[in-house]
């Protein structure tokens, strides 16, 4: 059991040692290329705050997710539900662009997470009513959801005074989410990914719905003949997902973006898998882990300036990080032992 | 060269249980030696000692007086101990030779004719090129068998080997064995089968609860006195007086029940009508596969057929799930105990919790009531005696029985009306389906009443007050167990007819 919870530190360290080898291979010195990655983004309090700012919406995906796959459900499809919830939540926003109130923000909000809410019901019931892979369902639908949101800032809803680029108006400050300190880009959207965390630890450990996730996700058989309802749950967990997929979707815009344009993230959904399963789909071990993950965004982009690579390393990492984690699960089970090679004593 | 093999003082603890509690025994070529025990005993963690595949926390192995250190299997094939699993250790994939040769130090030609020598000398005959999937259990274990003689080994352990072998491969093995045996080997045979010890072995030891209570020449030994040794009390001799029970309420009413399923693996059920009384057993014989599985999740609720009516107490059921099943007092106890009725995963009081309905107040508004569902857990594992007392304990660490006794123990505890089993005593040892069959008769005598659906007729006969069969979906007319004999159920659960 402790070791279960080792296994991601593991991971951790072969996926720096890796990153080193690349670098060494590129002809970069290693020390100094991982000190650029991993210790310079986060030497500031600027770093610093950006980290959690890149952290939040990985949080709040993750923390999603985990009900899904503790359950069982394999959504794939957290990106598309973080931008179907930024479409709604925007859609709300703009609708308030020359408005002031404090009533504004928390629609917002609500509305985005309605919206991804929404967005996660479609795999949710066609994979109870109509028996589809939900893998592939909410897959797909992450690419209709993006095109929607293409569509939509450079059609009906881009800037009237944007001179055609593809994106809406700013919104309004009423519909921006707070900035907890001056100067810095962290936002009032943190609180909302830490109520999610304990949220979820409650639900999951404290409550009936979470005792029916545990056992669906270890038996489908035994959850039958316990008499749980499969089908509300599946559609539960998925709400559940769809909702802090489009939180984060939400928290992004009026955050650090401010407005809708094509590029609202940069696939915080996918790499939010790596993250649920880094953290072993515990609450607070997803904390922790968003915060490597969201490092790895910080130090690709500061690589970039410096050293001059290009920035989809971070994606190298996070490929990396969840390679290691896989091969550190499977060798978990077996035991590694070095044997002096003499013929007869090959065996097994 | 006659061999020795000395056991002094082996302990092995896990958590919640003493597997090994100083264990001594002393073996001697020549012979062969039965173990014995029920399931949970503590053979298998002997026998996983005496292979070198788990360490002993206390004690030592003596081979000829030389103290050996078994540290992993490669120290026991070294120190000439060979070892046939339960479960066969082949590759499926690769042929009977490459099998043999995988672990073999000399070059193929040699091996060839090695094997051949041993298949001449014991009368052995297997194809060495045919991939080892195409062979049956028996000739599977052959190659095992193969496998340890290749290394001329001194001592040879077998564990539970009959249990997948057919009647003409057991005779086959029991010649094997006894060759082998004159020819010097020590043959340690575990087992829980009491007629095997007594027409194979020479000496006895009897396994309880971790310890050694008795060794003996099996001369000595009949199937009762093993068995009283195995189980640790005289084994009452169970026999249910049949219910005369004409007069009562049908408590229990299934009409119409017709189920059609595309899978080709499962059995389509044709217009089963049948009722049960106030009190009553209800038993359902037949050869698994006949359609049973399918009757056990529409009774429970699973699975969910049109237009049958299932009238219990009065008030009409078919269309509710388990959980609502159960609110009405019935209660059901699968077949599969580790991936349906318990998940080994969860701790022992989590998977009581799985029996939840509304009074037992588990949850109280959504929430976990922790305290009350491990108090409920101790009360089940105190009343039907579980044998630990560890609610926290992950259901894993439970032996089959034990798991069943918790299990029948969840379902009953609420005093239901209707017990619906499938194969409640299957893989366990005598100790514990004596102890489910005399809880299940218990049932009967409080008025509550059962359906038994099982492959056991030997346990049908004894625990059912009426007794139909299952033949390939379709229920044969039910018969009072009085006018039953187990020739009767034998014809019809081979698809033919009575009168």
């Amino acid at each position: 059991m402790a070791l279960y919870f080792f296994t991601p530190f593991i991971a951790i360290i072969l996926t720096i040692l890796g990153g080193g080898i690349i670098f060494y291979i590129l002809g970069f010195n290693p020390i100094e290329a991982l000190k650029f990655y991993f210790i310079t983004p986060i030497s500031n309090l600027y770093g610093f705050s950006e980290l959690l700012l890149k952290a939040t919406p990985l949080c709040l995906i993750a923390i999603g997710l985990s009900f899904c796959f503790k359950s069982n459900n394999w959504n794939i499809g957290a990106e598309g539900q973080l931008t179907f919830g930024a479409i709604v939540g925007g859609g709300v926003a703009l609708l308030f662009y020359n408005q002031e109130g404090f009533y504004i923000l928390p629609l917002v909000i609500l509305a985005g997470a309605i919206g991804g809410m929404i967005f996660a019901l479609i795999p949710a019931i066609l994979k109870t009513y109509f028996n589809t892979n939900e893998i592939l369902v909410s897959l797909m639908l992450v690419y209709v959801s993006k095109l929607i949101l293409d569509y939509l800032v450079v059609g009906p809803w881009s800037n009237p005074e944007g001179f055609n680029f593809p994106e809406t108006r700013q919104f309004s400050d009423s519909s921006r989410m707070p900035l907890l300190f001056e100067g810095l880009r962290i936002h009032a959207g943190i609180f909302l990914a830490l109520a999610a965390v304990m949220l979820s630890w409650f639900i999951l450990y404290k409550t009936y719905l979470g005792f029916q996730i545990k056992v669906s996700g270890l038996s489908l058989k035994t959850a039958k003949y316990a008499g749980f309802k499969g089908k509300t749950m599946i559609l539960v967990v998925f709400m559940i997902s769809g909702a802090c997929a489009g939180l984060a979707g939400v928290g992004e815009i009026t955050g650090p973006i401010g407005q809708l344009h094509r590029m609202i993230s940069p696939d915080y959904g996918f790499t939010a898998i790596i993250v649920a399963f880094l953290g072993r789909l515990n609450p607070f071990g997803i904390i922790f882990a968003s915060l490597v993950v969201a490092l790895t965004y910080l130090g690709a982009e500061t690589a970039q300036i410096f050293l001059q690579i290009p920035k989809y390393t971070g994606q190298v990492f996070q490929g990396m990080i969840l390679f290691f984690l896989l091969a550190s699960d499977y060798l978990l089970f077996f035991k590694v032992k070095i044997l002096s090679l003499k013929k007869n004593e090959l065996r097994h | 060269m006659a061999t020795d093999l000395r056991i002094s003082n082996i302990s092995k603890i896990y958590p919640g249980c003493i597997a090994n509690d100083n264990v001594s025994l002393q073996f001697k070529s020549g012979k062969i030696y039965a173990l014995l025990g029920e399931n949970g005993a503590g053979k298998s963690t002997l026998v996983k000692i005496l292979s070198g595949v788990i360490s002993p926390d206390n004690g030592e192995v003596f081979l000829n007086e030389k103290n050996l250190k078994l540290s992993s299997p490669l120290d026991a094939k070294k120190n000439k101990i060979g070892m046939v699993f339960q479960h066969f250790n082949l590759f499926e994939t690769l042929s009977v030779f490459e099998n043999l040769s995988i672990d073999a130090t000399e070059d193929n030609k040699s091996l060839r004719l090695r094997i051949n020598e041993i298949f001449k000398k014991y009368n052995f005959s297997i194809d060495l090129d045919v991939p080892v999937l195409n062979l049956s259990a028996g000739q599977k274990q052959k190659v095992e068998i193969i496998r340890c003689l290749l290394r001329s080994p001194k001592v040879l352990i077998m564990d539970e080997p009959t249990s997948v072998l057919t009647e003409q491969e057991t005779e086959e093995l029991f010649i094997s064995l006894k060759k082998f045996c004159d020819e010097g080997i020590l043959i340690i045979y575990i087992t829980h089968k009491l007629k095997e010890v007594l027409s194979l072995c020479d000496e006895v030891a009897v396994m309880r609860k971790g310890k050694v209570v008795s060794v003996s020449q099996t001369q000595n030994e009949k199937v009762e006195t093993l068995a009283n040794k195995m189980v640790g009390q005289k084994l009452a001799k169970i026999k249910k007086k049949i219910n005369i029970s004409k007069n009562k309420d049908e408590i229990f009413k299934v009409k119409h029940l017709n189920f059609y399923s595309d899978d080709p693996f499962e059995t389509n059920l044709v217009n089963l009508n049948f009722s049960v009384k106030k009190g009553e057993c209800l038993g359902i014989a037949g050869i698994s596969g006949n359609g049973q599985n399918e009757l056990f999740q529409i009774l429970s609720g699973e699975i969910i057929t049109p237009n049958t009516s299932i009238i219990f107490r009065n008030k009409e059921i078919a269309k509710l799930n388990p959980k609502q099943r159960r609110e009405y007092l019935m209660a059901f106890s699968p077949e599969d105990r580790i991936s349906q009725a318990a998940v080994p995963e969860l701790k022992i009081y989590e998977n009581v919790a799985l029996n939840n309905f509304k009074a037992s107040n588990f949850f109280e508004k959504g929430l976990v009531n922790e305290r009350k569902i491990k108090d409920h857990s101790k009360k089940i594992l105190s009343d039907f005696s579980v044998n630990t007392d560890n609610v926290e304990l992950k259901s894993q660490f439970l032996s089959g029985g034990n798991l069943q006794k918790l299990i029948l123990g969840r379902e009953l505890i609420t005093a239901p009306e209707l017990l619906i089993c499938y194969n409640p005593t299957w893989g366990l040892d005598v100790g514990a389906i004596n102890y489910i069959h005399e809880t299940l008769i218990k049932i009967n005598d409080q008025e509550k009443s059962t359906i038994l659906i099982s492959t056991d007729t030997e346990e049908l006969l004894k625990l059912s007050d009426r007794i139909a069969v299952i033949y390939k979906g379709k229920l044969s007319k039910i018969m009072s167990s009085e006018e039953v004999t187990s020739e009767k159920l034998g014809v019809l659960m081979g698809g033919g007819s009575i009168d």
